[in-house]
């Protein structure tokens, strides 16, 4: 497919990588040569130093061929021009980055009269996965498949954990739980595990199940967390100003803690039922203070990744229920081992969330049946969800006589109402939903799940 | 530095050698040559293993930068001449008495046509088995859009960070992809190159040149190469029997000029994009010069007083050896060491400017001429008013400062490197006078072919030292290769330490 993309700032050079990863053909556009001279070193794309607002540079870009302009710059009001530009001259689709909470309410403008067909708050966005983590705060991250009846959930194993040391076979027998563990992340290696696969200590396992299915199997060992009733921010930009209005507005109890004066007025005024306090959020001090003992969530959101992290850290040594801490920086390898279970990068969720939504275009054009989409560990998993196609040739045959690529899970079936997670009795039928988790390999469509021949 | 990748990419390239050594070894079968198959199955053999070994192990990490970019263009270069040689050496077609000599002639004969240069150590040719011969030519088919290019082009799928390797390759002060994927650009370059090849091939068999000297003609001027398979290079045609030799010259003298165009104009003529072809500098540049000094060199020949010729035989001789020297092909459809110093002067000059940008000519490439001529007008005007600020612009865009001072660097580097060779050179009894010894490095560093005197177009490069063919064998890679890979691998064997790179 034919991407555009204006901009490569830290968004811009995240989506980059990701599509790039995924065989696009790519143009970059960007004001800052060194910025393009990067991109073109780094990704297999072609780069456009200039303006990427004018029209001599989006026709030199291809924008009257393109099928997606995606425009993320630093500002707002270039990226809605840009992409006006682009859908004039005949760019098929648009997205663009905006990120002013004035200009991001009117969305529905934009996309119904100006043509954009997808707005993008980075800043929102990870708000909004902050959020979903502090509601089901047991697991790490966790996203949800065929309208939210299914959902994948990643949990980190702690020593304490009584299932180290089992074998994966053991733990469907013991817990007698209806989930599937699909994916295992064991330092930086991911593996999709088999029956025989046994669990060790600091491994972080995706697992698929029902909301209830998935609460009683971390109930059973010992890794589910009370619901969160208090939560600390620090940080007031624009992600902790929409966390609090979201948090709040499920009736939880945010301190927020911000340095600059002004920002906590400003604060103050557009979000009543929040505790804004001024200080210095990084300060052990301060944290005592404002009582981080008694906190259930610790949010750790200051523009610098060090002081995030520091502060997570201390929020994990203080036992705080649940720690999430920002990243700008997420492409160092480390970060997985360093202690602090939840890490949100926003480029990569506005980047998956892109990337989503650029498969979903491609497969309205390939005409192939993939649902959503959903990248795990760093990109390193993919699951995706198909429907079957009529004309599916394996309805008799059982999983024990199918001959499935090795690398690869059904975490899922969906048939009308019920959800199965399959084993070797199940098969796929005709108009079933269904979810294959996959490593390093992107499917296309159902047949790929097979092996050739 | 990622040595395993480095490795697995030479075990590639040389693989791909050994493939492209089977097109030898057809025309071997054709014209029943049973002699000759030791000479291409021994090399194919050594290439196969040698590839083998070195790719065994697929790398652990594919990501490269600039300098591995660079290790791998010179070394690939270095590589593929010494096992290209093989071929001569065991057919003995080159035979100097001991294996050294021979070895070292085939390998400046196979360096020559790789890097699309020409000159070659060998007086008679006619004589050699057809296998060789199209061996010969084929190299500068082969070199002229550069072999890793052709390897870019049949991967399946090319990492990002390849663009180090076709940056250190493709000639040109700065290499900018046709489209995004850099795997479609370098096959849309080769679609081009053998488009074109193809329809000269064509052309020249409509002319009555026999259909082997139509090949390998046209694989030598579509790498702006040189190598004939006649004595007396294109001139030896006017005495071949049912060739119409005259329209003949025309053919490859406009097909030489063609080949010196950047390759991305033919893009955007083939994407309806005639307009940006209309409005580039360089090819102005470029078709200017070549108009000019084929009007000086008309009339210089015409009013020469040794030299009775007709006006349109003038024009002709003078547009032929024009192209053959700018686009650094070096094709001789005369004996031009006997023209007068004004046209000769021309010739040295059109040695120097070559081909444009992202062309398959050598040279110094117009597009860094222009830069260097409008740096220096800016220079003297920045004398006369210090205070003045300006910026030199190509296509009516300004240059970045950067490639400016690049383009300096690279003419400094490239004087320096042709006056330390001509030096080495000098000491060389053959050379027996300066015009000699400087046209034979300057030729060579520019990937011309022929020069003057004891190396003009009937004479050769066979009597030099090996101490002389080795200096200009490495200038001829360095001149194909912009320098900089070159001078970085000899740098780090030089100095064996880590810390420059």
């Amino acid at each position: 497919m034919n991407i555009i993309i204006v901009g490569q700032g830290k968004y811009g050079m995240t989506l980059t990588q990701q599509l790039a990863n995924e065989n696009h053909d790519i143009v970059v556009v960007d004001v800052n040569s060194n910025a393009v001279t990067t991109a073109v070193d780094t990704y297999d794309v072609m780069g456009i130093c200039g303006n990427g607002a004018t029209v001599d540079i989006l026709k030199e870009a291809g924008a009257k061929k393109a099928k997606l302009l995606i425009a993320c710059t630093g500002s707002d009001e270039l990226n809605i021009l840009c992409c006006t530009f682009a859908k004039e001259l005949g760019t098929e689709n648009t997205v663009a980055r905006v990120r002013n909470p004035d200009y991001a309410s009117q969305s529905q403008f934009l996309r119904e009269n100006i043509g954009i067909n997808m707005i993008v708050n980075p800043e929102y966005e990870t708000a909004n996965e902050i959020s979903r983590i502090i509601r089901f705060p047991s697991v790490a991250s966790l996203d949800s498949f065929a309208r939210g009846k299914v959902e994948i959930a990643r949990i980190v194993i702690h020593s304490d954990n009584p299932i180290i040391g089992m074998q994966l076979s053991d733990i469907r027998k013991k817990f007698k739980s209806n989930i599937i563990i699909c994916a295992v992340q064991r330092g930086s290696d991911v593996h999709i595990p088999d029956g025989n696969f046994i669990i060790e200590r600091d491994d972080s396992l995706s697992i698929t199940g029902t909301r209830s299915a998935l609460s009683s199997f971390m109930k059973q060992t010992g890794v589910y967390k009370h619901k969160i009733k208090n939560v600390m921010i620090i940080g007031g930009g624009r992600i902790g100003f929409y966390l609090s209005e979201l948090l709040c507005n499920t009736g939880r109890n945010v301190k927020l803690i911000e340095y600059d004066e002004e920002r906590c007025h400003q604060l103050t005024n557009e979000l009543s039922d929040v505790t804004v306090i001024c200080g210095d959020g990084t300060n052990q001090d301060i944290l005592e203070e404002q009582d981080i003992e008694n906190q259930d969530a610790l949010v750790a959101l200051t523009g610098i990744d060090e002081e995030n992290l520091i502060v997570s850290l201390y929020g994990e040594i203080r036992n705080v229920n649940k720690v999430i801490a920002k990243v700008d920086r997420h492409s160092y390898s480390i970060l997985n081992n360093i202690g602090i279970e939840t890490l949100v990068s926003p480029q990569l969720v506005a980047g998956t969330l892109v990337t989503r939504y650029v498969r979903a275009l491609e497969n309205s054009a390939d005409n192939t049946h993939i649902q959503t989409l959903y990248k795990l560990l760093d990109g390193k998993i993919e699951a995706a969800e198909f429907i079957v196609p009529p004309n599916w040739a394996h309805n008799e045959e059982t999983f024990r006589d199918l001959n499935f690529k090795p690398n690869l899970i059904i975490a899922c079936i969906i048939r009308g109402n019920r959800i199965i997670f399959p084993g070797g009795d199940d098969s796929i039928i005709s108009g079933d939903r269904v979810i294959v988790v996959t490593a390093g390999r992107y499917l296309k469509e159902l047949h790929d799940i097979f092996k050739l021949g | 530095m990622n040595r395993r990748k480095i490795a697995y990419d030479l075990g590639v390239i040389l693989m791909t050698e050994a493939a492209l050594m089977v097109l030898p070894l057809i025309v071997l079968v054709i014209y029943k040559e049973w002699r000759m198959l030791p000479s291409f199955i021994i090399p194919v053999a050594a290439l196969i293993v040698t590839g083998k070994i070195l790719a065994w192990k697929k790398p652990k990490r594919e990501n490269i930068y600039a300098k591995e970019g660079f290790m791998i263009v010179s070394l690939a270069w270095t590589l593929m001449s010494t096992f290209g040689a093989l071929p001569f050496v065991i057919s003995k077609s080159i035979d100097k008495g001991n294996f050294i000599r021979s070895f070292v002639d085939a390998f400046f004969e196979t360096v020559s046509g790789f890097t699309t240069t020409g000159s070659t150590v060998l007086g008679e040719i006619a004589s050699l088995p057809r296998c060789i011969l199209f061996w010969r030519a084929f190299t500068h088919f082969i070199g002229g859009m550069g072999i890793l290019v052709f390897v870019i082009a049949i991967m399946p799928k090319a990492e990002g960070s390849t663009i180090h390797i076709m940056r250190a390759e493709v000639p040109g002060p700065t290499v900018g992809k046709l489209v995004s994927k850099i795997g479609a650009s370098a096959r849309i370059l080769y679609a081009i190159y053998s488009g074109m090849t193809l329809l000269m091939m064509i052309m020249l068999l409509a002319g009555g040149m026999p259909l082997f000297d139509s090949i390998t003609n046209a694989f030598a001027t579509a790498g702006t190469g040189g190598f004939c398979c006649l004595n007396n290079s294109i001139e030896g045609y006017y005495s071949v029997a049912g060739c119409n030799a005259v329209y003949c010259e025309w053919v490859i003298g406009v097909f030489m000029m063609l080949f010196g165009i950047n390759f991305n104009l033919y893009y955007y003529l083939l994407i309806k994009q005639g307009k940006l072809v209309l409005k580039d500098e360089e090819l102005k540049w470029f078709l200017g010069i070549i108009l000019g000094a084929t009007f000086i060199i008309t009339t210089d020949l015409t009013f020469a007083s040794d030299i009775v010729i007709d006006l349109p035989d003038a024009v002709r001789q003078a547009f032929f050896q024009v192209n053959a020297f700018i686009s650094t092909t070096g094709f001789s459809s005369v004996n031009f060491d006997l023209w007068p110093t004004v046209s000769k002067a021309v010739l040295v000059f059109l040695m120097f400017v070559g081909g444009c940008g992202g062309s398959t000519g050598g040279g110094l490439k117009v597009a860094r001429v222009i830069i260097l001529i409008k740096n220096s007008i800016r220079s003297i005007k920045k004398a006369a008013n210090p205070r003045r600020v300006e910026t030199v612009r190509v296509n009516g865009r300004p240059v970045d400062e950067d490639t400016v001072t690049g383009v300096l660097g690279y003419f400094g580097l490239f004087m320096i490197l042709g006056i330390i060779s001509f030096f080495i050179v000098s000491i060389d009894p053959y050379t027996a006078d300066l015009t000699t010894g400087s046209t034979a490095v300057f030729t060579c560093l520019n990937n011309v072919g022929p020069g003057f005197n004891l190396v003009g177009p009937t004479e050769n490069f066979g009597e030099f030292s090996i101490l002389s063919k080795l200096v200009l064998s490495f200038d001829m890679l360095a001149g194909r290769l912009e320098l900089f890979p070159m001078l970085l691998l000899f740098s780090k064997i030089g100095s064996g330490k880590k810390k420059y790179l």
